[in-house]
């Protein structure tokens, strides 16, 4: 099976072959072999071998959350929590030249958890800076503002100050 | 007293069931809509529904939660922390309907949570407070005349709400040009947390450090002090981390600041379990900053160095009995007690909040490890409240034993589905001014986020190429385990997507 896996700031081509009882994963052409058993849903033990040709004997216990993204997860390893994307081979090259991982195009910005919208601090035209707050959002008893990833224009200011939106909504967008 | 009922949710309302259940209590929980399956109410005894999740349609209604009370035959009940634990009208409403309410007296409530009228009741008991306003700066109170009064205490300064608490309502101003925008947001933070729009303002300590003594007084006269509590790493004026002993108090100051707060409490007449905060200068002197009138969220540390169980006490003390703990034990820590909040809120976004479904918990255990916790495999975390789901505590011989149990603990801690604190605390705990106990309450706002830091992005490569090993064998030996009969293996995606939809 060939996957290609997006993690930090990169994307990681990956393989896994199954030989006899051992899994053959490759990254980024290192072959890595593991005794996997799943031991949950969503956990796996792992043992892995820290060099070539020596037995997989490195103790890793893995869990993974999945995301709203089928193919999203959180991984849970060594006490850390690490988000990975994964695709089929190929879906990456395409996607990730289209804008988003670059830092251009428009930046629609939505809300990540469901909340009312107490303060709209921009309006349609306004140029805005990184980092410079957009929409403040009211969940869990605390205020929380929505900031600009980078420079630009606002194009469209979906939300008006009061109402609730549900997670995902379409708050505003720059260009 | 045969039966409490708890008037809260969450990590407390647990941790206030367990107190009665090891005292043969009966116990009644409340809760609002989305709270039906949370874990406070799968404990209890009995359950009584007080409304919608909005906390002012269920938690803070005292009609429904005196109705429910009625309705269940309870004989006292319990505030928790949050919601009404602090609020006079409560106390006074379960005093009249035949309740005890196990915390302190209504008037004590009334006196000590308006700030003000608190610094005055240290001031009388010789306790030195911070140089601020000694009255109420109400919501009519024009700018120019807050800048004016502002002039005379000198920048910078806090802008407080008089009926505040956690944070909420709270400003750091360090010119008079940012004075009318803080105070428009305290006022407006305070009126929706608090319903009082009110403020007051105070001097700004420089890099001081926040200590804070619990403190149980009985109805007999008798006001017990505890080990002081370290609880300058804050952000956002909340508490993250705390810690018993602090290092930075000797047992000479632990005298005065003990015997201090006792003065203060006393000259109330405070009676139940309170704790007096003060701001503790680097010259070592230390001012009175206010009182919470209620169990703190962090009580536990204190349980753990001193093996008294601060809740059962206050049952005990509520129905009735005198306090008989040895003083002295109570002011000799027994080795060393850390706390981490873990919150739903993730770190790596501005500590946005991540309400939604636990989709996995896995629960550190070991030595010296205290889960205090309202969160379960499959359970929800609503928007609704305060995202605090558990309370991780850890105990050691020593201060670098206590952390290095509690690294061990945070790294077994697994919270799926949601994003947590947890890498927050990893990172808090691995540095090195936090491990020399060389800190103040700016630790956080100075480190954190500080240009060109990013802490939890910069990721061991290792780490990384372990969740991508993970990721793909879990893709792997699922596509396999879906493959159709036919041999004709059906799409991963297909088989996830459904495998999430069931979930």
């Amino acid at each position: 099976m060939n996957l290609e896996i997006a993690v930090g700031n990169g994307v990681r081509a990956v393989s896994v072959t199954r030989k006899g009882a051992l899994l053959h994963v490759s990254v980024d052409g290192r072959t890595t072999v593991v005794d996997a058993r799943r031991v949950g849903e969503m956990e796996l033990s792992l043992l892995v071998a820290p060099d070539d040709g020596s037995a997989p004997v490195r103790g890793v216990d893995a869990s993974l959350a999945a995301q709203r993204t089928s193919g999203d997860f959180d991984v849970h390893v060594a006490g850390r929590t690490i988000p990975v994307q994964v695709r089929l081979a190929g879906s990456f090259g395409r996607q990730k030249t289209a804008g988003a991982a670059q830092g251009t195009g428009p930046q629609r910005i939505t809300a990540p958890m469901p909340g009312k919208i107490v303060r709209v601090l921009v309006k349609p035209g306004d140029e805005v800076k990184a980092r410079q707050g957009l929409v403040v959002v009211e969940a869990m008893k605390m205020e929380n503002e929505l900031r600009a990833a980078r420079d630009g224009r606002v194009r469209d200011v979906a939300v008006t100050e009061g109402p609730s939106v549900d997670a995902g909504a379409l708050l505003l967008v720059v260009e | 007293m045969k039966k409490i009922l708890i008037a809260n949710r969450g990590e407390i309302a647990v941790r206030v069931i367990r107190a009665c259940r090891d005292m043969g209590i009966a116990t009644v929980a409340i809760y609002s809509e989305c709270d039906r399956a949370a874990l406070h109410v799968r404990l209890a005894d009995e359950a009584w529904p007080v409304g919608p999740s909005a906390p002012r349609e269920s938690y803070l209604r005292i009609d429904a939660i005196i109705d429910a009370a009625k309705k269940s035959g309870a004989d006292a009940v319990h505030p928790g922390y949050g919601f009404l634990a602090e609020n006079e009208d409560f106390a006074a409403a379960c005093r009249d309907a035949g309740l005890v309410f196990i915390g302190p007296s209504p008037e004590a409530i009334t006196l000590m949570g308006s700030k003000t009228a608190a610094r005055q009741a240290a001031i009388k008991a010789g306790v030195p407070v911070v140089p601020g306003t000694e009255e109420p700066l109400s919501e009519q109170t024009s700018d120019a005349d807050v800048l004016k009064v502002a002039e005379g205490i000198g920048y910078p300064l806090m802008l407080k709400a008089v009926a505040g608490g956690g944070g909420k309502g709270m400003r750091m101003v360090s010119s008079p040009a940012e004075l009318p925008a803080s105070l428009r947001a305290a006022r407006s933070e305070a009126q929706s947390a608090f319903g009082d729009g009110a403020v007051y303002l105070e001097r700004r300590i420089l890099a001081p450090r926040h200590i804070e003594v619990q403190l149980l007084g009985d109805h007999y006269g008798t006001v017990l002090p505890f080990v002081e509590r370290e609880c300058s790493i804050q952000r956002r004026h909340q508490k993250v981390i705390e810690e018993s002993p602090s290092l930075s108090v000797s047992p000479e100051l632990r005298r005065r600041m003990t015997a201090a707060a006792a003065a203060v409490a006393k000259t109330v007449g405070y009676t139940n379990a309170g704790t007096i905060e003060f701001l503790l200068d680097s010259d070592g002197s230390f001012y009175f900053l206010e009182m919470n009138t209620r169990l703190q969220v962090e009580h536990p540390i204190t349980e753990m160095v001193t093996g008294v169980d601060l809740v059962q006490w206050q049952i005990r003390i509520a129905r009735g009995e005198p306090l008989t703990l040895d003083p002295e034990s109570l002011l000799t820590p027994k080795a060393h007690a850390i706390e981490c909040r873990i919150y739903a809120e993730d770190p790596e976004t501005g500590f946005m909040p991540s309400p939604g479904r636990i989709q996995g918990l896995r629960v550190p255990h070991g030595p010296g490890v205290r889960d205090d916790s309202g969160a379960y495999e499959g359970g929800e975390v609503p928007i609704f409240y305060d995202p605090m789901i558990s309370k991780l505590i850890t105990w050691g011989e020593t201060r670098d034993h206590a952390i290095a149990r509690m690294r061990r603990a945070l790294a077994e801690y697994q919270v799926r589905g949601i994003r947590t604190t947890i890498p927050f605390f990893q990172w808090i705990l691995e540095d090195e001014d936090f491990k020399a106990a060389r800190f103040d309450t700016t630790f956080i706002d100075r480190k954190w986020g500080a240009p060109g830091s990013s802490p939890l992005q910069s990721r061991d490569p290792a780490h990384e190429e372990l969740a991508v090993i993970a990721a793909a064998i879990h893709m792997f030996t699922r596509s396999i385990a879906t493959t159709v009969a036919a041999g004709e293996p059906v799409s991963i995606w297909k088989q996830a997507g459904r495998a999430e939809a069931r979930r």
